[in-house]
Parts: C-alpha cells; sequence; structure tokens
C-alpha cells in the first residue's frame, strides 16, 4: 500500500517517467541571465489570469458602470486598489518583458533553423500581447482609456483599403459605444486569452522538442 | 556558425539538471519579479482616473508608451505609408525573416548587417517614443 496514489497514477499515466524527464532534463552550460525574460513574461501572464479572474467578478462592461465598478474595486473592495494596480503594472511589465525576450533571442541568432516557426508562434505572442494591452486600456472607462481607443482607432481607421472595416470592426460601429466596450471586453477576458494559450503551449513544445539553441 | 541540428531537445550530459540547479535560479527569478510587481502596485498604485467624457478632450493625449514611436513617425511621413510600414509591410517581415536566414548567411557578413540594421532600427525606435512622450511635433 506504500505510494499508493502514485503507483496508481504510474500504471495509468506514466506519471514516473514524465516527472522524471520533467525533473532531470539538462539545462546547458551556457544558459545564463539573459535567458530568464520569457520565463518572466510567462510569469506575469499568469500574474494578469490570476489577477484578471478576480477584477472580471466585479468588473461591469457598460458605458454607464464600467468606470463606477472600477472605482468600487478600487476604493471598497478589501485589496482591490492592489490587484487594480497589480494588473495595470504587470501589463506594463509583461509587455518590456516580451520585447527584451525578443531582442535576446534575435540577437543571440536563435531564431535561426530549426526554430524559425518558435520565432512565428513567438511574433504573434508578442502582437496578442500588444492587443491584450489595448483592449484592457479601454476598460477603466476613464478619460485616458477613451481617448487613447480613440486616437488607436483612428490610426487603424487611416489604413489603405480596410482601415474603414477594421476601425467599424474594433468600435461596433462609427464611434465608442456599448457595443465597443463589450467587444473589447470579450477579446480582453475570453479571444486572447483562449487563443494566447493555445499558442503559448506550442512555443514551450517546441522549446522542448528542439531545446535551447546553441550559442552563435 | 551553422544551424544547430539538435532537433530533439537532448543536450546530453552536458549543462546542469532542470532540478535542482536550474530550477533554484528560477525561484530566485519569480521572487525578485514578484516583489518589483509588488512593490509596484503597492506603494505607486495606479490612479482610476477621471470618468470618459467625449466632449473634453484632455490636453496631450497619447496612446500607451507602446505605440508612442508609431505614433511619432506618422507625424513625419504621410500618413498612408506610415500605416502601411507599421502595420501591413513591418509584421510580416518580422514573421518570415527567419526562412531566409540560409540566403542571407550565404553573403559574409549577411547577419552582421541584419543585426546592425536592426540594432539601429531598436534605437530609433526608442528615440521616437522618447520624443513623443516630450511631446515634441
Amino acid at each position: 500500500m506504500r505510494l499508493g496514489v502514485v503507483d496508481f497514477l504510474d500504471e495509468r499515466l506514466d506519471v514516473r517517467r514524465i516527472a522524471r524527464e520533467f525533473a532531470e532534463h539538462r539545462v546547458p552550460d551556457h544558459v545564463n541571465w539573459l535567458y530568464c525574460f520569457g520565463g518572466i513574461t510567462f510569469l506575469c501572464f499568469m500574474v494578469q489570469v490570476a489577477t484578471g479572474i478576480l477584477l472580471a467578478f466585479y468588473y461591469q462592461p457598460t458605458t454607464a458602470s464600467a468606470y463606477t465598478s472600477v472605482l468600487h474595486i478600487s476604493d471598497d473592495l478589501p485589496f482591490g486598489v492592489i490587484l487594480r494596480s497589480l494588473h495595470a503594472w504587470t501589463a506594463n511589465i509583461m509587455i518590456i518583458m516580451v520585447i527584451v525576450h525578443m531582442l535576446r533571442v534575435f540577437f543571440h541568432g536563435a531564431y535561426r533553423p530549426p526554430r524559425e516557426l518558435n520565432w512565428v508562434t513567438g511574433v504573434l505572442l508578442f502582437f496578442m500581447t500588444v492587443t491584450f494591452g489595448f483592449s484592457g486600456y479601454l476598460l477603466p472607462m476613464n478619460q485616458l482609456s477613451y481617448w487613447a481607443t480613440k486616437v488607436g482607432s483612428e490610426i487603424a481607421g487611416a489604413m489603405p483599403f480596410v482601415g474603414q472595416y477594421i476601425q467599424n470592426f474594433l468600435l461596433g460601429g462609427a464611434k465608442i459605444s456599448d457595443a465597443t466596450l463589450t467587444r473589447f471586453y470579450a477579446i480582453h477576458v475570453v479571444i486572447l486569452p483562449v487563443v494566447l494559450s493555445a499558442f503559448l503551449a506550442a512555443h514551450f513544445y517546441m522549446i522542448r522538442k528542439q531545446g535551447i539553441a546553441d550559442p552563435l | 556558425m551553422s544551424p544547430d541540428n539538435d532537433r530533439n531537445g537532448d543536450h546530453g550530459e552536458g549543462g546542469v539538471p532542470f532540478l535542482p540547479d536550474h530550477f533554484v535560479k528560477e525561484l530566485a527569478v519569480i521572487t525578485l519579479i514578484m516583489g518589483v510587481l509588488i512593490f509596484l502596485a503597492t506603494l505607486m498604485p495606479v490612479p482610476v482616473g477621471l470618468p470618459a467624457d467625449p466632449l473634453k478632450t484632455p490636453a496631450g493625449i497619447k496612446p500607451e508608451w507602446y505605440f508612442l514611436s508609431v505614433y511619432q513617425i506618422l507625424k513625419y511621413v504621410p500618413k498612408n505609408v506610415g500605416i502601411a510600414w507599421s502595420f501591413l509591410i513591418f509584421p510580416p517581415i518580422l514573421i518570415i525573416f527567419p526562412f531566409f536566414y540560409r540566403q542571407y548567411t550565404r553573403f559574409r557578413y549577411g547577419r552582421l548587417i541584419l543585426h546592425t540594421i536592426v540594432a539601429l532600427g531598436v534605437l530609433f525606435a526608442v528615440f521616437l517614443a522618447f520624443l513623443a512622450y516630450l511631446g515634441f511635433e
């Protein structure tokens, strides 16, 4: 009966081999502190998931109540202001870390064959992270949110050929309204988390499969 | 100098085992970063600001910092060109350039030239963002 649970799982799911593979895989000697930015980005993402879920318990995505619900989170809830500030600060740090990670990979030439596909997923993850930031910026419905979204959507609207369609799609109409807020909310808390998690899984799978690139 | 071929991710007997050697370092970084984040969130809380008012344009309105270089370059080049470059031309190049690695490294200084161009481009983008931050026209 010793270690009954582990034996049970091991017979069915081969957990010992998986755990050993995870614990014993070798990390090459040339890995130094410059290699930590991708991991920090992932840490930031997990902080965003945790704080984001808690914020979603209280946030109300309508133009009439978004601002007051954020005020309520900040002023009335225990630790609410820390929760919100943590989400806002971590968003900025996450984007910095993605950029530094990208530059590290670029200047180490770690994108070179056979790792092109992991570079592709990485660039897409970067775009998703920035879209996360842009969509989240509107949600508190304060002056900064409103005017940054207005400027941003006008820039998108000036894109050749497709601009007007993209602007209409983004705003759910001609200007910022309830339709804009609900679709930014859906993008921010449903679409992006799911899509980004899938790409993250692919990103990590490829690192394990292909290993860490040799130095140039 | 050539692409490496360790496709199975097996680094053999070299290096250190993930657990505990590497994992301890990861814990140190996690602790440091969580410390920084909690420091910022508690001692420099982000204000909620004033409620959105479509009729009152605030002074010096700017996009978030990561869009500042795009925002600034649109002041100097025709809008169509700047936007086409930033959203339609640059992203696809960024995505597909590694697939041409063997082509451009056939030139003696191919990679060095590419890396120099990108380094200068990054510095230029930071410079533009800084100008936008200071509110230069």
